[in-house]
């Protein structure tokens, strides 16, 4: 049996390549589709990027205490994610940890959907979406794909989260490895979102937002969930969290599933089932 | 050079009375007289593209300014327009053109144009006549004579119009222009200029298949295809080129800088790499200024077949210093001569910031200290806002048309840029230098 046609195409955005497959569709229209991915990818990092001095997320971070500040549907979104993921992990992920390099305690926000905006409580609003933002773009990349007809897709920020489409013909799903290049653990996926954090690639760079202590894991985490969102801000907080508080965090969610490859035996925490093993 | 120290509050006085608009705000404010009897402006955006949507943004975050009807003639930017706005709790009225938004809108007060370029002047004048303010973005037309008839309808009308060269009203570029070129003189005399906007190669727009216009709507509306429709950009009827496009914004800024327009124009440019286009995909361009002092060169290029990496910005350079401006303040930067006096005092105004080295305090002739090598000096502007970069030059609309602010963009000064790189482009299919008078530049 022949390999199915994939179209590859890659994008610099938000300090990292982004790249997108496209299986199922005719060449021409799968590069414009990803162009209009990528410049999704782009509307959102100049909202989204604490490096940028206009974006929504460094106005956001000049707020005093008791001021508002109206926000755009992304951003908005986004921090609500944000927020469910704070405390779906009792606190492990927290999308202004990295305040706390600069700050005594964790600044506090609240959002306030009736008027779209987020109001800063406390303390300097410093977030880092490092570990949302990316996950949520790719969310919103998958939207329109699948709004241009392309359902059979492989979206990839920076290497550490995916989104599946729908699998290329003929096959059971995106052949993923967890871990290095052609990693002998690899799974068939298709329909879900997956997410790896470590500390490898940009040393200790996680801290514990309820401690303020750099992540205690030393091993790499990967985390499965329906949005790469949500399992961009699952792996991250599972670098912070015991295993029996993961096994507590992932049974609130029968979405949602952890593997853990700890003295080279793996663990699987959480109530989704193990997507098939490929290769 | 400046003598007196400024306060807080003084420095933020004499910025915004140079047109400067709210420095350092954390929230968008507008003031003076309202526009109707509740206060609020009722805006409708014409275009609801990329350019719409970020002029959208910034609306929505303004006081006082209400949108109620948003118009595209391509039903699928409407539909996601209207679900857009909904998600934020904004109702609006869609229509597919400019005429069915003038029919039924009985309480507008102002329309924002981001439709394609050829469509500008027949939607600006349009609404100008039926007495509306009008926000338009640039290029002003991609004719001469279509952006001409603009300046004539405001004129007419007695109505606003202000074009989007947004950095205009951007605190920071206002603030480099009037404190640290004009006050305090900063780079000497100039002498050059540069500018750019390089983009990386990318494929032309596309569209959801199931999305596309039929064949005789898109004629309705000037198109021969959806192809020219989503990259309307390209073509000659349509648009202007990357000249147009990017160049506008930086060459509008080498005359509101210099303060006057070029006496000639040369340029080299051609359609090196998309053969399905009918603009220059790649142009270098140089104007020469008639300063007091002596001529000033300004060198711009936009190429769009090659990496972007650089960035864009504006760079003045003069005989003591130089400023390196763009929206991205990571890519500004400020650069002192050796031969340059002291900039001791600005920093003390509060002018400048020192990023390294600092201030050195002027040693007595006769003595000198030694120690570990020191840091060259380099500075940056110590003035940012806190907004979207497009919001205050629509806030600087909505209070012209309240009446407590005078436009920082009309559309006769636009007119003065729109020319010179309509002339760029014509240097580039006449191969040879133009000459451009003062008098041809005013509308």
């Amino acid at each position: 049996m022949s390999e199915p046609e994939i179209h590859i195409f890659n994008h610099h955005a938000m300090a990292t390549q982004f790249q997108v497959r496209i299986a199922r569709a005719e060449k021409t229209y799968a590069a414009q589709t990803a162009q209009a991915a990528f410049a999704l990818a782009d509307e959102l990092e100049a909202q989204l990027s604490r490096f940028r001095a206009n974006s929504e997320i460094s106005q956001i971070a000049r707020l005093l205490p008791g001021e508002k500040l109206r926000l755009c549907e992304p951003v908005l979104a986004c921090l609500t994610i944000a927020r469910r993921m704070e405390f779906a992990t009792r606190g492990a992920f927290s999308a202004t940890a990295a305040a706390l390099k600069n700050q005594p305690a964790k600044p506090s926000w609240v959002l306030v959907p009736a008027e779209f905006s987020i109001r800063c409580d406390s303390g300097r609003l410093e977030f880092d979406l490092g570990a949302i933002g990316k996950g949520f773009a790719l969310d919103r990349m998958a939207e329109l794909l699948r709004e241009w007809e392309c359902r059979s897709f492989l979206l990839v920020a920076g290497g550490s989260s995916i989104l599946a489409g729908e699998a290329p013909a003929g096959t059971a799903g995106w052949d993923c490895g967890l871990g290095d290049d052609s990693s002998a653990r690899r799974h068939w996926l298709a329909n879900v979102s997956l997410s790896g954090s470590g500390l490898a690639v940009k040393g200790a760079h996680i801290f514990d937002p309820r401690t303020g202590q750099s992540a205690r894991r030393q091993n790499r985490v990967w985390a499965l969930a329906s949005t790469a969102a949500e399992s961009d801000a699952l792996s991250t907080a599972a670098m912070v969290l015991d295993e029996i508080e993961i096994t507590g965090v992932t049974g609130k969610n029968p979405d949602w599933l952890v593997l853990l490859n700890e003295d080279k035996e793996w663990r699987q925490l959480g109530g989704r089932a193990v997507p098939p093993t490929a290769g | 050079m400046v003598n007196q120290p400024v306060s807080r509050r003084e420095f933020l006085g004499t910025t915004a009375a140079a047109g400067a608009g709210l420095m350092l705000a954390t929230g968008a404010k507008v003031f003076g007289q309202p526009a109707t009897a509740n206060g609020r402006i009722n805006v409708a955006l014409v275009g609801f593209g990329a350019q719409g949507r970020v002029l959208l943004e910034s609306l929505l975050k303004i006081d006082g300014i209400r949108l109620v009807a948003i118009c595209d003639i391509w039903e699928y930017a409407r539909t996601y327009g209207e679900r857009y706005l909904k998600k934020l709790g904004v109702e609006v009225r869609a229509y597919e053109n400019y005429e069915a938004l003038l029919a039924g809108e009985k309480d507008l007060q102002a329309v924002i144009v981001a439709c394609p370029d050829f469509w500008h002047a027949p939607v600006t004048n349009a609404c100008l006549k039926a007495g509306l303010h009008v926000y338009c973005e640039k290029m002003m037309s991609n004719t001469i004579e279509d952006a001409r008839s603009m300046v004539q309808t405001m004129r007419e009308t007695g109505r606003l119009l202000q074009i989007g060269h947004q950095r205009r009203s951007n605190p920071r570029y206002v603030f480099a222009l009037n404190r640290l070129i004009r006050e305090a003189k900063l780079c000497g005399r100039l002498t050059a200029a540069q500018a750019q906007w390089n983009r990386a190669v990318t494929e032309d727009f596309g569209w959801p298949k199931k999305s596309a216009m039929p064949p005789a709507q898109l004629a309705q509306y000037g198109y021969t295809d959806m192809h020219q429709f989503r990259n309307w950009r390209w073509f000659k009827n349509l648009g202007g080129g990357p000249l147009s496009d990017l160049g506008a914004h930086q060459i509008d800024i080498f005359n509101w800088w210099f303060g006057t327009t070029p006496r000639a124009v040369l340029a080299s440019g051609g359609i090196d790499y998309y053969q399905n286009h009918e603009w220059y995909d790649n142009a270098m361009v140089i104007y020469e200024y008639p300063l007091p002092d002596g001529v000033a060169r300004a060198f711009y290029q936009v190429q769009t077949t090659t990496s972007a990496g650089g960035g864009y910005f504006e760079y003045f350079m003069g005989d003591e210093g130089s400023i390196r401006m763009s929206e991205n303040p990571a890519l500004s930067a400020i650069y002192c001569e050796a031969r340059a006096p002291s900039w001791d005092d600005l920093v003390q105004k509060n002018y400048l910031r020192a990023k390294t080295g600092g201030p050195t305090p002027t040693p007595e002739a006769t003595k000198v200290d030694v120690r570990e090598t020191a840091q060259l000096a380099e500075y940056e502007m110590s003035v940012s806002f806190n907004k979207a970069l497009h919001q205050p030059h629509l806030e600087n609309f909505f209070n012209a048309i309240r009446g407590s602010a005078k436009l920082n963009c009309p559309a006769d000064e636009a007119f003065a840029s729109e020319y010179v790189i309509h002339k760029a482009n014509a240097a580039i299919a006449a191969q040879k230098t133009i000459f451009i008078t003062t008098q041809e530049t005013q509308a």
